[in-house]
């Protein structure tokens, strides 16, 4: 019988094992079954999400650009619905939510019916006052205020948010976001999201209908929701203004204006005007069309779109040329006779009278394309091409917003696989050293590259954060670092190429006169480029002001709005002329608020988005002004 | 090659019971009614597949012949093993590497670790002229590679049922009950630490015991003293933790510390349990499963949706239709001859019943939340599959009993 003990052991385990499952289940569902009938009814037990306030947006002097208003928000708990016809019927009737729109957001949340999702955001309180009554009929409604954004101004750069959409959710939802969640779409709100959202906080509800609580646990856990970290921008709200003004009405284009000292956005204008707030209502079928019609406001000109450069990227060819010892201060090219024959084509100069023959800083101040022609038969096409991503142009500078884009220099391989290997890319050349054919650079890259001029060289990344505040104070270098580089040119070379921008603004017969300011100095090249969008030329002008030190540089753009020193040029002088007239208020270092202030150390990591690498290979894109 | 007089149809039959039973509660766990309308996952679907598959398998193995399963195992073992260290280098998810996921379906190895071990154990420890020290520290040796790789998953729950089918098949070895003792005795002493009065009469009943087992004076001594030193140590090695990792124990020891996380589901699950009450709201009626408060409740959570609808009656049936399980299972044990089989047998039934307690028990509050699937009844492909061979392979050594080595 010694082979029944063990046996024996397990029958007797076996009989404890379920004794205890038997009477802890009549424990449970005979003698308390009845109250654990009613806490189901009730359902008073459950995890309520406590939503954190999103940060705000300032500008330098911590004046507001982005603030969080109060709103009335409609919140539906799908398992309570009980009469889906009649509901769909309400909620079409006032809210214009459709039978699939429903369908859709209960099928989403099917595995989680309890929860209340966001049906309706922004609802006028007299829709609210007037339904009120109503929404005793639909227990599965409930109305309660939650906050929303409001954009101080129409600008490009803040960008906007948004309910979170099923593809966002689908990847995100890792990171405690709901369903209900906003998430940053576009520009600033969604570049620096992680640092916006903060945390939301969660707490447990636990009481029965009398409002008494039911105790199952022995304390009521809860996590505060941490709210998230306001921006404070380098962008100074009376520059802003003063840009947005000097910009002629009417015309599409971008003013970048660049603390030459920081590479901080001071000003960032991309025309026609869009106002964020649009999209914080449901949006009309008009509006969407206008929207979405041949202006594209929602285009940010400044960074989601790369034009020809024209004449602006003629300092660059003539870096080229001086730092290869092509030519030298005094070198005179081919003698401009309206034009430059080559081969069997005759390349035409934008003065059909001819400027003679010229040396770099007269071909530089009268904008010659014949010097830059010749020029250009000396150097290869790959120099070129690398010396255009030294320069950083036609390549993402790295600015702290997101879809940047890299415009686009085109290199020998490029032109066989497109064109086959017979092309003669010398004659491709010639167009590009005056910043035409398939070269393509976005404002930004001609403004970071002119206040690289303006600082002896040093290449600083634009940037338009400069620290947070709020719960957490970080600094710019705390959050991302900001990346300077040496431009590939010598001293020497850089002072011909200054003095020859000194010329076309401050000498006589200067393309750029109309910049020129009495109280400073400034440096600039126009440029008036032919493009497939149109027949009229784009107007651009690249400069910056220099009193005792370099102040600012401003990129004006305006799509085929003419000549250059004609219409860009009296753009920047206005900008320069508002810098120069209330410089003490501008450059004035302003406290932190009392209500700003924090001593937390904040818990955020810095953004996703990347630094781009050095020379990245060029992208195959070749469209203008595409998104 | 079935046996008309040897096979065991009735263990058999509880076994398809439990399996039924299980895919009418996935129906109903999968099925979400919106007002009037009401939408069904396929998970039951998937179950009878997966069913279907099992039993398939069982009656292959049965057919294979009893030298080449023999032969199998081993290589079988240590392909496991393999699989359960690559799994530690798949994508975490939830935060453990527990999953090898093919187009959708996904592979848990130490499911098949479980079968795989207690199989080569039995082999191990059963060969004769083995002291009882060396069935002991050979069984502890082998168990101790598969756990340790699980616990770097982390799957602490899954650990806990290979040492209670180590425990079972040492009984089954007729190692004398005192080296049971023995080797549980520090568990307890652990446990009784937090308390004085507790601790001082567990080690009064622990020398008692020993004496009465006709141990020697110096073993019943030094047992004595490593568990007196146990007890003492502990709460000096407690206060040494810092607050948030004592939290983190006495949250796995008492989820309702955390309202937020384990103790919520917890308390989800007695809810529904006990709103069940003596009828039941009737299949497919549970209001607390419908609005979906518990996040898998056609998994580990399934007993909460039986105990909703189907009430206590409904849960006492299925308590019955498990016991009845088990009690067949040990009359295979007294049944089986061949000490390698019996040894298997009596690992197989402690695994099965300690996640049936453990699973149940958790539904009902009764012991912490773990993560251990209710065998036969959650829904789960591989889990269903190794629990249903387990059964299988108990089936195999019934239909052959009788060619005594």
């Amino acid at each position: 019988m010694i082979r029944s003990t063990p046996v024996l052991v397990y029958r007797i385990v076996l009989a404890i094992l379920f004794l205890a499952l038997i009477i802890a289940l009549f424990r449970l569902q005979v003698i308390k079954g009845e109250y654990y009938k009613q806490v189901a009814e009730l359902n008073f037990v459950r995890i309520r999400r406590v939503p954190a306030t999103r940060g705000e947006i300032y500008d330098s002097k911590y004046r507001p650009i982005v603030v969080n208003i109060p709103s009335h928000n409609l919140y539906l708990t799908s398992g309570k619905i009980h009469n889906l016809p009649s509901l769909v019927r309400f909620l079409s009737a006032y809210f214009g939510i459709t039978e699939q729109d429903l369908e859709q957001l209960v099928f989403q949340q099917r595995f989680k019916t309890y929860e209340e999702i966001l049906l309706a955001d922004n609802i006028p309180y007299e829709t609210v006052l007037s339904l009120s009554e109503m929404m005793n009929y639909y227990p599965e409604l409930s109305f309660r205020i939650g906050t929303t954004r409001s954009y101080l101004y129409p600008n490009h750069f803040t960008g906007y948010v948004g309910r979170i959409n099923e593809d966002e959710y689908s990847q995100y939802k890792q990171e405690d976001y709901s369903i209900n969640s906003y998430i940053g779409k576009t520009g600033l709100e969604s570049y620096y999201e992680v640092l916006l959202r903060g945390q939301d906080g969660k707490e447990i509800v636990q009481v029965d209908a009398q409002g008494r609580s039911l105790d199952l646990f022995r304390n009521e856990g809860s996590i505060e929701p941490l709210n998230g970290l306001s921006l404070v921008l380098t962008i100074d709200n009376d520059l802003q203004e003063a840009a947005n003004q000097a910009f002629p009405a009417g015309r599409k284009g971008a003013v970048v204006v660049l603390d030459a000292k920081t590479g901080g956005v001071l000003a960032y204008v991309s025309r026609p005007e869009f106002d964020p707030n649009v999209f914080m209502q449901r949006i009309s079928p008009e509006i969407w069309a206008e929207l979405n019609g041949k202006d594209r406001p929602m285009l940010d000109r400044v960074i989601h779109a790369a034009y020809p450069p024209g004449s602006v990227f003629k300092p660059l060819t003539a870096e080229i040329g001086l730092e290869l010892g092509l030519v030298y201060r005094n070198t005179r090219l081919a003698s401009c006779v309206g034009g430059m024959q080559y081969g069997n084509r005759f390349f035409r100069c934008w003065n059909h009278g001819g400027h003679g023959s010229t040396n770099v800083i007269d071909a530089l101040k009268v904008s010659c394309d014949v010097y830059f022609y010749d020029l250009s038969q000396r150097i290869r096409l790959d120099v070129f091409h690398d010396y255009a991503y030294k320069n950083y142009l036609c390549v993402k500078t790295g600015i702290d917003l997101p879809n940047e884009r890299n415009g686009f220099f085109p290199t020998t391989s490029w032109y066989h696989e497109k064109l086959g290997k017979a092309i003669n890319i010398q004659g491709h050349k010639i167009n590009l050293s005056i910043g035409q054919g398939e070269v393509l650079t976005t404002p930004m890259q001609i403004a970071a590259f002119y206040n690289a001029l303006a600082n002896n060289g040093l290449w600083i990344q634009p940037h338009i954060l400069q620290q947070t505040v709020g719960r957490g104070r970080l600094t710019r270098e705390e959050v991302q670092e900001v990346k300077t580089t040496r431009l590939p040119i010598s001293p020497a070379n850089l002072a011909i190429i200054r003095d020859g921008l000194w010329a076309v603004v401050n000498a006589p017969g200067g393309t750029g006169a109309n910049s020129k300011v009495s109280d400073g100095t400034v440096y600039g090249k126009t440029g008036s480029a032919e493009n497939s969008m149109g027949k009229v030329t784009h107007a651009w002008y690249a400069g910056y002001l220099v009193t005792d030190k370099p102040e600012i540089t401003v990129v004006v753009f305006a799509e085929n709005a003419g000549g250059g020193g004609a219409i860009a040029a009296p753009v920047a002088n206005r900008i320069f002329n508002y810098y120069l007239g209330n410089r003490e208020m501008i450059r004035q270092v302003v406290p932190i608020p009392a209500n700003l202030q924090s001593n937390e150390t904040p818990i955020e990591t810095p953004p996703v988005e990347s630094i781009p690498a050095e020379n990245p290979a060029p992208s195959p894109v070749t469209g203008e002004a595409e998104e | 090659m079935i046996n008309r007089k040897k096979f065991d149809f009735r263990l058999l039959t509880a076994l398809m019971i439990l399996i039924i039973f299980g895919c009418v509660a996935i129906f109903s766990a999968s099925t979400t009614r919106i007002g009037d309308r009401s939408s069904t996952q396929n998970h039951w679907w998937k179950q009878i597949i997966f069913s279907v598959i099992a039993l398939g398998a069982v009656v292959a193995m049965i057919k294979l012949p009893m030298p080449v399963f023999d032969l199998a195992i081993l290589p079988l073992f240590f392909v496991n093993l393999l699989a359960l260290i690559l799994v530690l280098f798949t994508p975490a998810v939830n935060g453990s590497h527990r999953w090898f996921s093919f187009g959708g379906i996904n592979v848990q190895p130490s499911e098949s670790a479980k079968l795989l071990t207690i199989l080569i154990v039995a082999r191990s420890i059963s060969k004769e002229h083995l002291t009882e020290m060396k069935q002991i520290l050979y069984g502890i040796g082998i168990m101790i590679v598969p756990v340790a790789l699980i616990i770097i998953e982390p799957d602490f729950g899954t650990t806990l049922v290979f040492w209670c089918s180590l425990l079972a098949m040492l009984i089954a070895a007729d190692v004398p009950l005192f080296y049971i003792l023995l080797i549980i005795s520090p568990v307890i002493s652990i446990v009784s630490s937090f308390y004085l009065p507790a601790m001082i009469i567990w080690l009064l009943i622990l020398i008692l015991l020993l004496i009465r087992f006709h141990l020697s004076w110096v073993a019943v001594t030094v047992a004595s003293i490593i568990n007196t030193f146990i007890a003492l140590i502990m709460p000096v090695f407690w206060n040494s933790l810092k607050d948030y990792q004592q939290n983190r124990i006495l949250t796995f020891i008492d989820p309702m510390r955390d309202p937020l996380g384990a103790g919520y589901q917890i308390i989800q699950a007695k809810i529904a349990v006990g709103s069940g009450a003596i009828g039941g709201k009737g299949w497919l009626a549970g209001t607390q499963k419908n609005m979906n408060f518990l996040p898998e409740h056609h998994t580990d959570f399934i007993f909460s949706v039986i105990g909703e609808e189907f009430g206590f009656v409904g849960s006492l049936l299925l308590l019955g239709a498990f016991f009845y399980f088990f009690w067949r299972l040990s009359v295979c044990v007294i049944d089986l001859k061949v000490r390698e089989r019996r040894i298997a047998t009596a690992g197989i039934m402690a695994y099965l019943m300690f996640q049936t307690f453990i699973n149940i028990g958790m539904n009902i509050g009764l012991v912490p939340a773990t993560g251990i699937p209710l065998p036969f009844i959650s829904y789960g492909g591989s889990n269903l599959l190794i629990n249903t061979v387990a059964v299988g392979v108990i089936l195999k050594y019934m239909n052959e009993r009788g060619f005594m080595k």
